[in-house]
């Protein structure tokens, strides 16, 4: 444990649980093998090892758009080149639980755009799901071809010392996957020895899995559905992925001016002419995607093709309307979801939340701010938020006023003490928080791939692993039983 | 294929071929500047400047505009053909248009064809005149058009014949044709004239100068020189090399089209052109009209290009 790359620098803080070392400082049974590999090697040659794990990246051209003062930029993603350890029944928790999220939001979203069953049996408030900004009234009464509203998920999935925890169900454009694979990519072949030891499952389908599972989704079975990738465009901070995506599963990546609504169909315009659309795996949010129905100043999308949609002639993925289920709120009640649908116990539990719009959890969070996290309801992507304990008294009592005056907006949770995995900075290994999301996809039936982006937060003692806020990423091996 | 995607990979090849053809010619140049008279270099200057449609850098050139390539130094030509990220005419600002088409339509080539453009790519953004000046720059330009050339070979390779291909290579000869007619004009236009360094830089310009010693020899007569670089049909590069590459590119994609018209009428026109080059070129008296008239036709071939395969009207459009 004090040998060269992990020396004193590593420190072990029995708040977190560490995702490589136990308590005593012993490696963990599964890591035993990556320990030994690192401590055989000279710091200076693991730098070299993470130098050309991230040239790689920046050959490839792995991306994300950032917007300086002056112009869009291509931003290389940071990623460590230590990969994060799963064992066979840690991923088998996983996958058993995301399955059964997804299937009970998918019935979620359904049954509230359909006989609202479980507003009726009082299992959660009308007006919280009515009230949800993410609630689109357009898609009343709409089925959708295998009851499958959301088709592609990426969850995010925290740990501590109690175990993993779902920290947010992204429902509507999840990104991330295309770091997932380009992560193994790049530290597989740069460890290729411990990889082979390892016996990792592989990721390497993922996009024949999303073909699958989208063609599964056209509106008439056939063996070659027209499918096409719509992308806000190459400013969007995720076109690398748009592009990656639609190479991998063979789709047409198209913008919304290359789309056509015609006499109740949706067409793209190819070189030789108009050509149907059976599926559109849409990169762009709802409020996007007809100004006809949404926003009407939206130039990203395609006029009529809610029409479309609705007459069943094209399928949307996901389905317009699916933020309804993953709003700061209505993620309270999933657990009760779970119960009311399946009947059964939610095998992932949820981060304890309070809702502000209950009196006694207001009460609770005006009392508590400095210990807690305090999230707007309809914002993402950490923006919007209070961390209680990283904030100032004034911060605290400027946030404090903006919950009493609309306390619906807000719901607030504990800090988390996110587990902790040893990164590589510069030449040793230092603990640094982090989180993972798998990709759940569900057509006919529910897949994962057993793997996941794992995100780091590369500042010392930061808990956010947001890649817009300076996250980086890590791979994750999944082990084979 | 998407209509977007087709016009990316033709632009995208237009912008490198035209990249390309810059660094050939500066790589000449810097050649020159060794030891060529200096009426050779300012002939030379000249040329590039009028092939590209462009002119130099004014601003603090105080002289008339004839004397503006014999006061402007080579260093301040160079860079503003090179690196200038605000003329768009400079070598650098072609490959990243070129480069950036590859970016948005990567999913349509082949992996070896993208990583060889970024690499090339990050090896040049952050480069300067200045960099390169002290040391070969001839080398760097030579590096550049290598770069290039093994894009093409990639795609020649490795690129799947769908329409894609075709309209990638149809971008490289009407970028071609269009670039092989300006320098010739402008190379038989400037007012001094062409000596026999300057006709045999031609021959280089237009990559012909291997091919012309194994035909006729050392002997490098200008009428011998033009017969080469515009109507011999075993040379890539000529005017009507390019001419019957783009024809069968449009035989490939036949009229199956968003207008079947417009591309029935793209390739009545390259017929002409290639007519024009085998028939007329050989008896006019009149050389430089019949390039000014190649040059129009060559625009309106990309006009019809486009219209029939990516800016097409459709349905109440029409009307």
């Amino acid at each position: 444990m004090d040998a060269s790359v992990t020396g004193n620098a590593y420190d072990l803080d029995e708040t977190f649980h560490d995702e490589m070392y136990g308590a005593d400082g012993a490696p963990r049974e599964q890591c035993r093998l990556l320990d030994d590999a690192l401590q055989a090697l000279p710091g200076s040659e693991l730098a070299l090892i993470q130098d050309r794990v991230r040239r790689s990246f920046a050959e490839e051209g792995i991306s994300f758009t950032v917007y300086g003062d002056e112009e869009a930029q291509e931003r290389i993603i940071p990623v460590d080149c230590i990969p994060r350890i799963l064992t066979a029944e840690e991923w088998q928790q996983i996958e058993t639980g995301l399955t059964q999220r997804i299937d009970a939001l998918n019935r979620f979203i359904g049954d509230v755009y359909g006989e609202a069953r479980i507003v009726a049996d009082g299992v959660i408030p009308a007006d919280l799901v009515r009230g949800c900004p993410q609630y689109r009234i357009e898609m009343r009464g709409m089925r959708v071809p295998h009851d499958t509203w959301v088709a592609v998920c990426g969850t995010d999935i925290v740990r501590t010392s109690d175990g993993f925890m779902v920290l947010e169900d992204n429902l509507r454009v999840p990104s991330g996957v295309s770091y997932m694979l380009a992560n193994r990519a790049a530290v597989k072949s740069n460890l290729r020895r411990l990889y082979r030891s390892y016996h990792v499952r592989d990721i390497g389908h993922y996009g024949e899995v999303l073909r699958d599972t989208l063609a599964s989704l056209a509106p008439e079975q056939s063996d070659d559905p027209c499918i096409v990738l719509l992308t806000p465009g190459v400013f969007n901070s995720a076109f690398y992925e748009h592009m990656f995506l639609a190479q991998e599963i063979g789709a047409s990546l198209v913008e919304g001016r290359d789309l056509v609504f015609d006499n109740g169909y949706v067409f793209m315009r190819t070189t030789r002419g108009l050509r149907k659309v059976d599926v559109i795996y849409r990169r762009i949010d709802d409020d996007f995607i007809d100004p006809l129905v949404f926003r009407p100043d939206s130039l990203l999308g395609v006029p009529g093709l809610m029409n479309a949609c609705k007459r069943g002639n094209v399928t949307l993925a996901n389905a317009p309307g699916t933020g309804v289920a993953d709003d700061k709120s209505v993620y309270a009640f999933v657990p009760d979801m779970i119960r009311y649908y399946l009947g059964e116990e939610p095998v992932l539990s949820n981060v304890q939340t309070f809702l502000c719009r209950r009196p006694e959890d207001l009460e609770y969070t005006l009392d508590n701010l400095e210990n807690l996290v305090v999230k707007r309801v309809g914002e993402s992507g950490g923006y919007g938020m209070l961390v209680g304990p990283h904030a100032t008294p004034e911060e605290r009592e400027a946030y404090a006023r903006g919950i009493r005056d609309d306390p619906a907006d807000f719901i607030s949770q504990p800090v988390l003490p996110l587990s902790r995995a040893p990164c590589l900075i510069g030449e040793h290994l230092e603990p640094r928080h982090v989180d993972l999301r798998p990709f759940v996809l569900r057509g006919r039936n529910t897949r994962i791939v057993p793997g996941a982006f794992c995100r780091v937060a590369l500042v010392k003692g930061s808990l956010v692993v947001n890649s817009s806020q300076g996250g980086g990423g890590k791979d994750l091996w999944v082990l084979g039983s | 294929m998407l209509a977007r995607s087709a016009q990316g990979l033709y632009w995208m090849s237009r912008y490198l071929e035209r990249s390309e053809f810059i660094a050939r010619l500066l790589e000449l140049q810097t050649r020159a500047l060794v030891d060529r008279p200096l009426s050779e270099i300012h002939f030379g200057w000249r040329r590039i400047y009028g092939s590209l449609g462009t002119s130099p850098p004014a601003g603090d050139l105080e002289a008339d505009h004839s004397d503006d390539y014999a006061l402007a130094d080579s260093f301040t030509l160079a860079g503003d053909l090179t690196f200038e990220a605000s003329n768009p005419s400079s070598m650098r600002s072609c490959f990243a248009a070129g480069r950036e088409n590859a970016r948005q339509m990567r999913h349509c080539i082949s992996s070896g064809m993208w990583t060889n453009l970024n690499l090339a790519w990050l090896d040049i953004k952050d480069l300067d005149i200045q960099d390169i000046w002290a040391r070969e720059p001839e080398a760097f330009y030579a590096g550049m058009a290598r770069t290039i050339k093994t894009f093409d070979g990639f795609a020649a390779a490795t690129m799947y014949r769908d329409e894609g291909y075709q309209f990638l290579r149809l971008g490289t000869f009407i970028e071609r044709i269009q670039l092989t007619t300006a320098l010739v004009t402008t190379h038989c236009r400037v007012p001094e004239g062409a000596g026999d360094h300057e006709w045999t830089s031609l021959l280089r310009a237009c990559q012909a100068l291997d091919a012309f010693e194994r035909v006729h020899g050392v002997e490098r007569k200008p009428e011998r020189i033009l017969a080469l670089v515009i109507t011999d049909p075993l040379l890539q590069g000529s005017l009507l090399g390019s001419l019957t590459s783009t024809a069968s590119c449009l035989d490939a994609l036949g009229t199956e089209a968003g207008s079947p018209e417009t591309a029935a009428a793209a390739r009545r026109l390259a017929g002409r052109m290639t007519a024009r080059v085998v028939y007329d070129w050989p008896d006019s008296s009149d050389r430089l009209s019949l390039l000014d008239e190649i040059t129009r036709e060559a625009r309106d071939l990309h006009g019809l290009v486009t219209g029939a395969w990516f800016e097409y009207a459709i349905g109440e459009e029409e009307a």
